[in-house]
């Protein structure tokens, strides 16, 4: 085979290569970690997950490179992530995703999933953060039930600069939002139709 | 060389480098979180959860100086590496009486709060709410052999490290609240620990150290605000992790 043959092979390898060195971060919610927990505590409801909005100020990236400043970003939309990781917290918990003639709609808006990064002398410390405003409407009169926030941050402090510590970073603080999400019980009384809006202001 | 064979060298030549390629994607794929080791305990419905250990208060900086400096210098006299340990040592006395005066300028406001009684308090207001428990108490110290109670299983809530860390970097710095928190689960006589969990908890809110300094009674919302926030998310691990077992 000529070396022109193996051109393409070639470059799609070096590509993905330079994906794996740390600006393109394939940041997920795992499907094995996710256990039933309050939300399946009521019956299963049809759910509706709309399209998820990024009100983030920047939303080409998640952050920037320590010295040469090059933009870190997801290999997915953020919005994707999201919606993604509210999917799987529903149907693990026993909800049926429907797209239409949902009993519930729930209405995500991400307000915060960034990487930063803090450095010291002789230390780096990892702030990854992420903020999901969710609201629950219902699906057969439209009115908002609830609206709250779930704030997932992880901070990680390390001797040297890491770039492997980046998605672990932003895989946990999106793990944190979406536990404390699914720990919510006024999530749960939303959720299971008491119809009531939260006594509780949003976090 | 024939045809066919050439044919042949090209297709396995592109499925070895398909096969590659799909390698290097499985290298960037997430690695699941570590997670606490949860062992099922369903049975659990009256809990206490006991304030334990030491806090230390702290406002932590990360600062780069006078550290880099002195590397600085040092790369002009690169026969003087001797020197190393003692720059890196000036800059940890530097810092460490810097962050010092700050400790002590918020501890002034802060010295009534009882860091693990607030957290444990959150912690266990989350957990009743959550209607999986028919009880949940809080003791601010161990139990007492004598304690007529009799509860199904002790958390223990341990808050090492509370105070300001710096989470971004600018001009000036932003510093948010923290908590760093570890709570573990046992059967009372059995001694094994079922469920374990250490959070470092940072507040949302990133403010520049001066706010803090000059406004004593917000330094204080905030630092209550985030060790309630660790409360809370112990709390939510611990049923996260109970509903493992259901």
């Amino acid at each position: 085979m000529s070396p022109r043959g193996l051109a393409p092979v070639g470059i799609v390898l070096a590509l993905t290569l330079a994906g794996c060195g740390g600006t393109a971060l394939d940041i997920r919610y795992p499907e094995q970690g996710v256990n039933p927990a309050l939300l399946a505590s009521v019956a299963s409801r049809r759910v509706q997950i709309s399209n998820v909005i990024d009100r983030r100020l920047e939303t080409a990236r998640v952050g920037i490179e320590p010295g040469d400043g090059g933009d870190i970003v997801t290999n997915r939309s953020v919005a994707d992530i999201v919606h993604e990781a509210l999917g799987l917290e529903m149907s693990k918990n026993g909800h049926v995703l429907v797209s239409d003639q949902p009993d519930l709609v729930l209405r995500p808006v991400v307000e915060g999933f960034s990487l930063d990064t803090v450095e010291g002398y002789q230390s780096v410390q990892y702030v990854g953060r992420v903020i999901i405003a969710l609201t629950v409407v219902d699906g057969r009169t439209g009115d908002a039930l609830l609206t709250r926030r779930y704030v997932g941050i992880r901070r990680r402090e390390v001797d040297k600069p890491d770039k492997k510590q980046w998605r672990e970073v932003l895989d946990t603080a999106l793990a944190r939002a979406m536990h404390d999400l699914a720990t919510d019980p006024d999530l749960v009384a939303a959720l299971g139709g008491s119809g009531l809006p939260s006594a509780r202001p949003a976090t | 060389m024939p045809w066919g064979r050439i044919g042949s060298l090209v297709r396995r030549t592109r499925a070895v480098g398909l096969t590659v390629v799909l390698l290097s994607l499985w290298g960037c794929a997430s690695a699941p979180p570590s997670r606490p080791a949860a062992s099922p305990f369903d049975d659990v419905r009256r809990l206490v959860i006991v304030a334990s250990g030491e806090s230390s208060l702290s406002v932590v900086g990360h600062h780069t100086q006078p550290g880099r400096t002195f590397d600085e210098i040092l790369a002009w006299y690169p026969t003087q590496a001797w020197m190393r340990p003692l720059a890196k040592l000036l800059h940890k006395g530097v810092n460490w009486a810097l962050e010092l005066g700050q400790t002590a300028s918020i501890s002034g406001r802060v010295d009534d709060i009882s860091p693990r009684t607030v957290v444990v308090t959150a912690m266990a207001e989350k957990l009743r709410a959550s209607g999986w428990f028919d009880e949940v108490r809080t003791l601010e110290r161990e139990p007492t052999a004598g304690d007529p109670r009799h509860d199904d299983a002790v958390v223990r809530v341990m808050v090492p490290a509370w105070g300001l860390v710096r989470v971004l970097e600018g001009d000036p710095d932003l510093l948010a609240g923290f908590a760093d928190v570890r709570g573990y689960l046992t059967i009372p006589g059995a001694g094994v620990v079922l469920w374990e969990t250490t959070q470092d908890v940072t507040a949302p809110g990133q403010f520049p150290v001066d706010t803090f300094m000059k406004d004593p009674d917000f330094a204080r919302r905030e630092l209550v605000d985030v060790l309630e926030r660790a409360g809370q998310r112990l709390a939510s691990e611990l049923m996260y992790a109970r509903s493992a077992g259901r």
